[in-house]
């Protein structure tokens, strides 16, 4: 009689298996999704009681979803989900669709029964309300409303955007460790808070000695751009602010208005809460907003915070001005494979050192090498081949975009070096996975050779050894041969 | 907070890595050129002391940072105006040249003079400084004083010490004296009396110095050193107007570089094109320069003895040959025709070689295809005496014969092939082309050829033309050296390099490098062709694997090259450039695969042991039969076979890790195209791999030259539309274990790469190749076994006795 285990068993076909799964990346997700995902019901309806949460979450809506919500919005009983229905093309009902379930999932509306027992749409009473106000008016004004006097030293766009950047790049620098031990001028130390928040994020960890060192995630949050970089940030920071007492809805609501805030002018704290100032004060830590000194209370918003939910601000800003924001460019890929950067920057040496081996360093330049040892480091760390890709192509240096190459295809990178680095990652998984059951026991050669034939000719067996008499068969075709089995045996 | 990147013990994993992967560089070296490593003993003579120094291991007690790289930042400070200027320079000897710098035309020609270009993709390059390379610089008139300061005012940073050190110790002494050759009196020239008056104080060149007021003295020995300054004879060296420069084409495009530097001076600190310009004068004004030298005249049958003497005292001599003011050997007729125009690297080149109007011995490196031939008899024909061109096979010597008539107005009655299977009558000839087995043939010739030899010996040849150079061992050039008398040697190669580190040799044996182009600009040009390089992955069917992981080393090459997916793979890129009307040639080193791959798909094929006729044949089919598009070939047409046609290049197996085989092979294919500019890429350079096997790690060690050309290999895991192509052979697996059966039952023969004549384990006649009539060797008689066993067996341990008999 033969024995069936079930088990896994692994051959070296095709497909890629979920079974090998990296180590845990890094997820982003954008702020529908962080609602979505994060948030329950009550809380949801805590947010909506901010108008500039709910001034938010209707930006982020699918654009079909908007339309929904602007013609309902002023109707005071709920409408019936069929006349929702018919306002869209049958052509679009995919579209459609989506937009209703992500309506619903934000709990910014729910179905009720109208008379007549249909089912109908009906807007989140407090979610209306918000909306209304945000865009009529009325309610408590806004705390960043009021009016201040002129300032007497203005600040320009240029140096705020400086000014966030020298900021932000503290904290990166914090994470690589060089912060402390550079001592510059903008290297000052991050303050507790901000470390308890890359601990929390798992972007830093104790290590046994106390120290703090940085982890995987860590790696990858630094391979991202620097919106990414901020919002993943934030998003860490809401997680851990109602520990610290400060309310979430109240968080979120601020970060909201300092988004809709006007780059280059200058606000006022006045009349926010204590909890609000402390959360400027953070903001300000982090590059947020500037604020010449902690007690003042005018501040100018940066564009850090003017691009954190914006999910398009790549688009919405000019390209002048993004190019202002972002550094300049400064490495340089070859075919090679050598790579050079024009840079002294403790962190970006230190990002680079990832995943290029590093051969030398001159005073304002590195020259290193992408070798298949180093990526597969860094691959090793979770870092995946598409971040490396994306995080030399986005720092490229402004001459590699001009090569011939780089203008025909939208990459500027050296396709062959690209190719190698994907092979590189591809190399790691080549060992793909079927799940399959074993038999084994057979009491004759004959009872073997049988079943291994039947499981063969349906196109199931995986593997077989004569000599051992075991075969594995596909999971999915276990139950046709143990049927086969037992008509056979019987 | 530790660095993030490498713990300490992943740091001395990654050491042990590095040392790991130098032991197999080693190993691998040996591997590939281990025919030389038989005349190691006389391979250091000739070859003068600093010529050892390594400015490699200057940074060695330098720190290294964080992430396990030489940290130079406290080495060097960073100029103000750094952004201006173009490049960097390593206290190792490492110099990188930014190539989108506005003065990157200045810094490159500078740094192509003084230094070996390491590699050059599109926008950082790098070169590197070593003994060799500051050698030509001085060799073609650079002056310490003048390296120095140029490579301050380029760089972007203070020049570490050691390099400045480094650049002294190399240039002070060399290139300071010349023996030249003039109204047929050999002359030891200098500009600085003081190094002559050194050398003069030396016993062994006193010796050899002849004194012509005393009459026709020959030096013998009473002159005492009483020498000061002013009793050292003055030459005007001055030539005559007329001749100030060489006629060849390539007369006067400096003065273009001189426009270039005013357009492009926009942000340029002016010092850098103060300075250039004035190098650039100089070069042009070095005739007057000359006034100055002082020399005196040496016996000319002491010229070996001195020039060894030389070399000893840390002097070398470099050669020039006036050869405009040579009466004693006649000219001969020749002259480029009209229609021989030269591309601007050809002229650059042979300007450096006919700078001051004499000619220098020297090595010019251009890719295949770029037009060696044409800067070999250009050189050739600005000379205008007897010629000697030694190439390295009977069908480079008829290739070379052609170029001559061609593109000069050189007819058969002047060039004359001196090859074992054509020999024309020597005499009253102006030029003789042959090969390097010819000349250095030690075994006995028929009469016919030794009277030839007689002659050969007898002149004193103007020019040497060598083509090829790299592929010639030291030893036996210098025993062509021994044979033939030259004024000028000029060597032509594609690829100056090799395995081992000899290629360095010769440059004290024929001269410096005088030029070398870049690829992938000649490339942009349009002088080459495009070509798009690909490695093609073919997986090994499982049961060529299993055999594989379980088989012996010889056995493994085998089944690696029989692979049935590469043979498909193969057949699949053959088929689909026939029906786009491409010419392939398909390269494989092993003699039984390729058999087995022409004859499967009947194709003709070329390998050692088929007849000059039948190769000639071959490729005239290849050429002009529109119905012949595909022909297999095995190493011997690596180099110096004229393929113009051919396009495309499959190559399903190759010598281990050799780079230059790489860069030989690609040279196939690199003669321009016509007509082909709308395509992104006209030429295309396959090879195949399999797998998971060596053959991946050899495909890396063989690409780097190539890529540090600048040229890329894009990675093919799988061809589009291969598994629609319905009638590839070896689909079934019934036909792959017949194969395999087939591979199995390979003798060990089989397995070998195809051997030349002269490389260690070469057999004649053996190995089922039964005749070799068109083999090298044999067209010199060379089929000598007992000669080559002989000498592989008695390696280091010869009596002296035994020596005497066999020269």
């Amino acid at each position: 009689m033969a024995d069936t285990k079930s088990g896994r068993y692994a051959s070296s076909s095709a497909a890629i298996s979920p079974l090998v799964q990296g180590p845990e990346n890094l997820e982003c997700k954008n702020f529908q999704e962080y609602l979505r995902t994060r948030q329950t019901p009550e809380t949801l309806e805590k947010f909506y009681h901010y108008p500039p949460i709910c001034l938010a979450v209707f930006r982020e809506l699918p654009e079909i979803a908007r339309q929904f919500v602007i013609r309902i919005l002023f109707i005071d009983q709920p409408v019936p989900q069929a006349v929702v229905s018919s306002w869209g093309a049958q052509k679009f009902a995919k579209e459609q669709a989506e937009a209703t379930s992500c309506l619903s999932a934000l709990n910014v509306w729910r179905v009720t029964a109208i008379p007549g027992g249909l089912a109908a749409w009906e807007l989140s009473p407090t979610f209306k309300k918000s909306v209304r106000q945000a865009l009529m008016g009325g309610g408590k004004p806004w705390p960043m409303t009021n009016t201040l006097d002129k300032d007497s030293k203005p600040r320009d766009i240029p140096f705020l955007d400086s000014y966030a950047m020298s900021r932000w790049r503290c904290v990166l620098h914090y994470m690589v460790g060089t912060g402390g031990r550079n001592g510059g001028s903008d290297a000052e130390a991050i303050s507790p808070d901000a470390v308890r928040i890359l601990l929390h994020a798992n972007l830093m960890k104790r290590d046994e000695r106390g120290g703090i060192s940085i982890t995987r995630q860590g790696f990858q949050f630094l391979l991202l751009d620097t919106r990414a970089q901020v919002w993943h940030f934030m998003l860490q920071y809401l997680e851990t602010c109602e520990e610290r007492g400060i309310s979430l809805p109240e968080c979120l609501s601020m970060l909201f208005q300092l988004s809709f805030a006007t780059l280059g002018r200058d606000y006022s704290s006045e009349g926010m809460s204590n909890q609000m100032l402390t959360f400027l004060q953070h903001l300000r830590e982090f590059g947020l907003v500037y604020q010449r000194k902690r007690k003042e209370c005018r501040f100018y918003p940066t564009r850090l915070a003017l691009n954190v939910t914006n999910k398009d601000a790549a688009t919405a800003t000019t390209a002048a001005d993004e190019e202002r924001m972002q550094e300049r460019g400064y490495i340089v890929v070859e075919t090679n494979y050598r790579v050079y950067a024009y840079t002294d920057s403790q962190l970006q040496v230190a990002v680079l050192g990832l995943f290029t081996e590093l051969l030398y360093r001159f005073p304002n330049l590195v020259v290193g090498v992408l070798t298949r040892d180093a990526v597969r480091q860094a691959l090793r760390g979770g870092i995946t081949a598409e971040q490396i890709v994306s995080y030399l192509e986005q720092y490229a240096h402004p001459n590699m975009k001009l090569v011939e190459s780089a203008i025909q295809s939208k990459s500027c990178l050296p396709p062959t070096v690209v190719d190698q680095i994907k092979l590189w990652e591809m190399e790691r998984n080549r060992f793909t996975y079927t799940e399959g059951v074993v038999y084994n026991q057979f009491l004759s050669q004959n009872d073997f050779v049988t079943l291994r034939d039947y499981a063969q000719s349906i196109n199931m067996l995986v593997w077989q050894n004569e000599r051992t008499r075991t075969m594995v068969v596909q999971k999915n075709g276990h139950d046709d041969v143990k049927r086969y089995w037992k008509k056979y045996s019987k | 907070m530790g660095p993030p990147k490498k713990s300490k013990k992943d740091r001395s994993g990654s050491d042990k890595f590095a040392k790991k992967r130098r032991a197999e560089d080693d190993a691998y070296t040996q591997l590939v050129d281990d025919n030389d490593s038989m005349d190691n003993a006389s391979e250091s003579d000739g070859v003068p002391g600093a010529a050892s120094k390594n400015a490699e291991t200057n940074d060695e007690n330098i720190n290294t940072d964080e992430y396990g790289a030489k940290d130079y930042r406290a080495q060097m400070q960073l100029r103000p105006d750094h952004g201006n200027r173009p490049l960097w320079v390593a206290p190792n000897g490492h110099v990188f040249l930014e190539s989108f710098s506005p003065v990157y035309k200045h810094a490159h020609d500078f740094l192509i003079a003084i230094s070996e270009p390491v590699c050059r993709p599109e926008h950082i390059h790098e070169y590197k400084l070593t003994a060799y390379s500051l050698y030509a610089a001085v060799s073609v008139g650079l002056q310490t004083h003048d390296i120095v300061e140029y490579l301050k005012r380029l760089s972007k940073t203070s020049i570490p010490e050691g390099i400045l050190e480094f650049i002294r110790l190399c240039t002070l002494s060399y290139g300071k004296v010349k023996l030249v050759l003039k109204h047929n009196k050999y002359f030891i020239e200098s500009p600085h009396p003081e190094v002559l008056q050194k050398l003069l104080k030396d016993p062994v060149i006193q010796k050899c110095r002849l004194i012509r007021s005393e009459g026709e003295g020959e030096g013998d020995g009473f002159i005492q050193g009483t020498m000061d300054g002013k009793a050292i004879t003055q030459f005007g060296t001055k030539l005559p107007p007329a001749s100030d420069k060489p006629e060849d084409a390539g007369a006067s495009t400096s003065s273009a570089a001189g426009a270039a530097t005013a357009e492009g001076a926009v942000a340029i600190p002016d010092d850098i094109t103060d300075f250039y310009e004035k190098i650039d004068k100089e070069e042009e004004d070095e005739d007057e320069a000359n006034l100055k030298t002082v020399s005196f005249e040496v016996a000319q049958e002491k010229i070996e003895v001195i020039q060894k003497r030389c070399i000893e005292i840390e002097h070398p001599l470099l050669a020039e040959y006036d050869f405009r003011n040579d009466t004693n050997n006649p000219d001969i007729n020749i002259d480029l025709k009209p229609a021989a125009v030269l591309r601007p690297y050809q002229e650059k080149s042979l300007r450096k070689m006919f700078g001051n109007g004499r000619a220098r011995s020297g090595v010019i490196v251009l890719p295949c295809g770029a037009g060696k031939s044409l800067v070999g008899v250009t050189a050739c024909c600005t000379v205008r005496k007897r010629a000697l061109v030694l190439c390295n096979s009977g069908v480079s010597v008829e290739q070379w014969k052609q170029q001559f008539k061609m593109w000069s107005t050189a007819d058969d009655s002047m060039i004359c092939r001196f090859t074992s299977e054509a020999k024309d009558k020597p005499m009253g000839c102006g030029i003789l082309v042959t090969t390097y087995s010819m000349i250095t043939h030690t075994q006995k010739r028929s009469w016919e050829a030794e009277q030839t030899m007689r002659w050969l010996q007898e002149q004193e040849w103007g020019i040497m033309v060598l083509d090829e150079v790299h592929t010639i061992p030291a030893k036996m050039f210098r025993r062509v050296l021994t044979i033939v008398q030259s004024h000028c040697k000029l060597g032509l190669t594609a690829t100056l390099l090799r395995e081992d580190d000899k290629i360095a040799d010769l440059n004290f044996l024929i001269g410096p490098k005088l030029y070398e182009a870049n690829w992938l600009e000649l490339q942009k040009k349009g002088f080459i062709a495009r070509v798009q390089c690909a490695e093609v992955w073919c997986p090994m069917s499982p049961e060529f694997y299993r055999e594989y992981l379980t088989t012996k080393t010889s056995k493994k090459m085998l089944l690696y090259v029989m692979n049935p997916s590469k043979f498909r793979s193969c057949q699949f890129l053959i088929k689909y450039h026939e029906q786009r009307g491409d010419k392939t040639i398909v390269f494989s080193d092993n003699v039984f695969a390729l058999k087995h791959y022409a004859i499967k798909m009947n194709k003709p094929f070329i390998y050692g042991p088929t007849s000059q006729n039948e190769r000639i044949q071959i490729l005239q089919n290849f050429k002009f039969n529109s119905k012949v598009n595909t022909i297999f070939v095995s190493k011997v047409a690596d180099t110096s076979f004229d393929l113009p046609e051919a396009n495309v290049l499959i190559q399903i197996s190759s010598h281990g890790g050799s780079r230059r085989q790489e860069a030989q092979r690609l040279g196939r294919i690199l003669r321009a195209k016509k007509g082909a500019i709308a395509e992104e890429y006209n030429a295309f350079f396959y090879t195949l791999v399999s797998q998971d096997t060596m053959e991946m790690s050899y495909s890396r060690k063989r690409q780097r030259f190539l890529v540090n050309q600048g040229y890329s290999y894009k990675v093919i895991t799988h061809l589009k539309g291969m598994d629609t192509e319905a009638d590839l052979m070896y689909g079934t697996q019934e036909e792959q274990g017949q194969l395999l059966q087939l591979v199995l039952s390979a003798s060990d023969l089989d397995c070998e790469d195809e051997k030349m004549p002269g490389e260690p384990g070469y057999r004649p006649g053996g190995s089922g190749t039964t005749r070799r009539p068109g083999a090298l060797s044999s067209m010199s008689g060379g089929d000598d076994a007992i000669y080559y066993e002989h000498r592989r067996k008695n390696v280091g341990s010869v009596h002296p006795l035994f020596k005497k008999f066999r020269g």
